[in-house]
């Protein structure tokens, strides 16, 4: 039992990374990416070619998929960021299906359809199973930190603020001399770099991957986690893809306890939990169930009646 | 309000995260053997996930029925794999690590095979399935797999030397790129030459889920072959061949037969008539595969049914008699028995109840399935299975040959 907790936690690790790429991109920035599994399968696959067919270390493969995702990030963001929100959305859904389809077809560098056997693991020889499975969910969990306290400080400095700007309304910024398209690029950019590294270290976890491991259902679930935990919000993304993964998989174990339903009924069940489930936080709890912090510079409550209190001085004294 | 909620959500969600612990308590006390059965449930594989399921679970009902395996009960428990490798891996997690099981069956989609593969060789767990994949045997080290099913390699060359014996020599090659048909192109090519035939025109893979196979059906036919063969599943397969039609092709469509049952005979109506498909079937008429179908409350009527139930029922029996060959449910120990009971030699037995008997009394014994003889390759795949071509005449399949493919 302890294994599969780890396991489990190992995957949510995995999907709160993903979950935390979406925040940056669609929660503060207001991006719609429904490509996440592009950038994911992109950095998976390019941790395994590097490492398999070139013989490189983890370490490169991890590094190669993180330019890889940059610089796809980078274009599918470059052709497509002016596009308003829905068209970038539609572009982005392109973008995976493209690379899925890709990966699908260029069997003398993906081998298709038939799955790409990875023998290469960041973990040392000389842990045993479980060992080398508490290894694997470190390194996801640091990982996870990273990119948690990278995207955490990018929400509380003025850099965050103005993407929250660009969000809310972008002429306000794009008023204020701020360069919309380049901050646009940038929360982009750095989304998919970690979509990309994701990938990298889930490829090295499952050690085969087809194109069938990143199929929208992946970008759905992320999208669920995000919408669930509270988007604009890093720790609502956290704890909303540790809570879908906990729906997910919990409801597995309700099977002993519904003996009257068969295997086939029962996995039906699963889908109309989870379905519920997420109806439910829509409609009781649109804001996710931690909803993003109200951005108000904590002095300013005081500093305005202050100054509403010195305006009613000076006020009363004109007249 | 909203704080109640997130209490009550964190409450509720914890109890879900520590009910494992608690079921696991449970299970240990009773310490039943665990088979795991992961089966294809909803996606591609979704038709026939419940028949392996429930072939599972009715051979270990009736085996706990007459006092189990070992003297202890065999709880089967079912998950779901979605006929996603992704899902497949979190399932197949659950049954390694949370259930502790010795085996997993019904694994039908190769690439759910092959997903969950590393993890059941880093945990010692047997894999019984039937999947296709040329691929299957690289990924095993210690000799834990046992497929049901014969590989791709094997499908193309019994369905061209189908085609050649009712007389189609030349044949051209178009599939949906997915591993099964992808691996299918050269062996089918090889097997039409060492038939005395030959491939005409360029034999191409298309992708899957296009919205018009027009530049595909006219690609296909522009040499004008005797013959097209399209390996396609239902969706696609139908759509090649109403461009076929449309495009007034009037040579023999060769396809695989579960592309071509009652979705496809509905979508298309008269122009299926013509149509020869093949496929892997159990042995009609065989003691074995009738006992199955009464085992799951089926009439033997002569056709095909339940084409991967019967497998299904194999694989448990097959595992559990080897376990108590092996008087251990070390899937080390017991790998080498299920070799040795798949392959003989000794007094062939068809179900559970007969082999535990001959394996009390010392009696070396040699399983004989329902869905093929059940012998092994050393790399753990299937030898041979029975393959039949049909034809459809006025919308129904009327059986013109049948050949057991050496594999």
């Amino acid at each position: 039992m302890e294994s599969y907790l780890i396991a489990i936690l190992t995957i949510a690790g995995i999907y709160a990374v993903l979950a935390l790429a979406l925040n940056l991109q669609f929660g503060m920035t207001g991006l719609i990416n429904f490509g996440v599994v592009g950038f994911y399968g992109l950095g998976a696959y390019t941790s395994a070619l590097v490492t398999e067919l070139l013989g490189l270390p983890f370490a490169a493969g991890l590094a190669a998929a993180i330019a890889v995702g940059a610089v796809a990030g980078a274009a599918a963001s470059g052709l497509s960021l002016r596009l308003s929100g829905d068209f970038l959305a539609i572009v982005t859904l392109g973008f995976a299906e493209t690379v899925r389809l890709v990966l699908n077809n260029e069997d003398w560098l993906t081998r298709g359809p038939r799955g790409f056997i990875i023998s290469t693991r960041p973990v040392p020889d000389t842990l045993g199973r479980d060992g080398a499975s508490l290894f694997y969910l470190g390194l996801v969990l640091v990982l996870a930190l990273v990119a948690f306290l990278v995207l955490e400080r990018l929400r509380r400095s003025p850099y965050g603020r103005t993407l929250r700007a660009i969000r809310e309304d972008d002429l306000v910024p794009a008023t204020l001399g701020k360069n919309v398209f380049a901050y646009r690029l940038q929360a982009f950019v750095i989304g998919s770099v970690l979509m990309a590294a994701a990938g990298s270290i889930y490829a090295h976890y499952v050690q085969t991957i087809t194109p069938d491991n990143f199929t929208t259902p992946i970008a759905i679930l992320i999208w669920m986690s995000l919408v669930v935990g509270g988007a604009g919000n890093n720790v609502g993304a956290v704890v909303g893809a540790l809570a879908v993964t906990a729906i997910y998989e919990g409801s597995r174990f309700l099977m002993p306890f519904i003996p009257w339903l068969n295997a086939e009924q029962m996995s039906a069940l699963r889908f109309i939990i989870i379905g519920i489930a997420l109806i439910a936080v829509i409609r009781f709890r649109p804001e996710g169930l931690l909803p993003e912090p109200v951005n108000l510079p904590p002095s300013r409550t005081a500093q305005s009646s202050t100054s509403q209190q010195q305006y009613q001085v000076t006020g009363g004294t004109a007249s | 309000m909203s704080k109640t909620t997130r209490r009550k959500f964190l409450a509720g969600s914890a109890l879900v995260v520590a009910s494992p612990v608690v079921l696991r308590h449970a299970l240990a006390q009773s310490a039943p053997i665990n088979v795991g059965s992961l089966v294809p449930l909803s996606g591609g594989g979704g038709p026939y996930g419940a028949e392996i399921a429930d072939a599972h679970q009715r051979v270990a009902a009736l085996v706990n029925q007459a006092g189990g395996v070992l003297g202890r009960q065999v709880n089967v428990i079912t998950e779901n794999d979605e006929t996603n490798p992704e899902a497949g891996v979190r399932a197949a997690r659950k049954l390694i690590d949370a259930d502790r099981v010795i085996a997993i069956l019904g694994t039908w989609a190769s690439s759910v095979t092959m997903g969950i593969m590393p993890l059941a060789q880093e945990s010692n767990v047997l894999q019984l399935f039937t999947s296709s994949s040329d691929d299957i045997p690289k990924g095993d080290k210690k000799g834990l797999i046992f497929n049901f099913q014969p590989l791709n390699a094997s499908w193309a060359t019994a369905l061209a030397r189908l085609a050649v014996r009712s007389g189609y020599k030349e044949a051209a090659f178009a599939g949906p790129n997915n591993d099964f048909a992808s691996s299918m192109v050269k062996s089918f090519g090889d097997a039409l030459v060492e038939a005395g035939g030959k491939q005409t025109g360029d034999s191409f893979l298309y992708n899957p889920n296009q919205p018009s196979y027009r530049a595909e059906a006219e690609r296909l036919i522009r040499s004008n072959p005797p013959a097209v063969f399209v390996p396609g599943y239902v969706a696609d397969f139908t759509a090649v061949f109403r461009e076929l039609i449309r495009a007034g092709y009037k040579g023999r469509v060769f396809a695989i037969s579960f592309a071509t049952g009652p979705q496809f005979k509905k979508a298309v109506g008269d122009a299926a008539n013509g149509v020869m498909h093949g496929f892997p079937v159990p042995p009609i008429g065989k003691d074995t595969y009738d006992a199955y179908l009464k085992l799951v409350g089926l009439t033997p009527n002569g056709q095909v049914q339940n084409p991967y139930g019967c497998a299904g029922y194999d694989q448990m029996q097959l595992l559990l008699l080897a376990i108590e060959s092996a008087k251990s449910t070390d899937p080390m120990v017991v790998r080498g028995h299920i070799m040795k009971i798949a392959n003989g030699p000794g007094e062939r037995v068809t179900t559970f109840a007969e082999g535990a008997k001959l394996i009390a009394a010392g009696k070396p014994i040699n399983y004989d399935g329902a869905s093929s003889a059940v012998d092994f390759h050393p790399n753990g795949m299937l030898k041979s299975r029975d393959f039949e071509l049909y034809e459809i005449r006025d919308g129904k399949d009327v059986s013109v040959l049948r050949i057991t493919s050496e594999t």
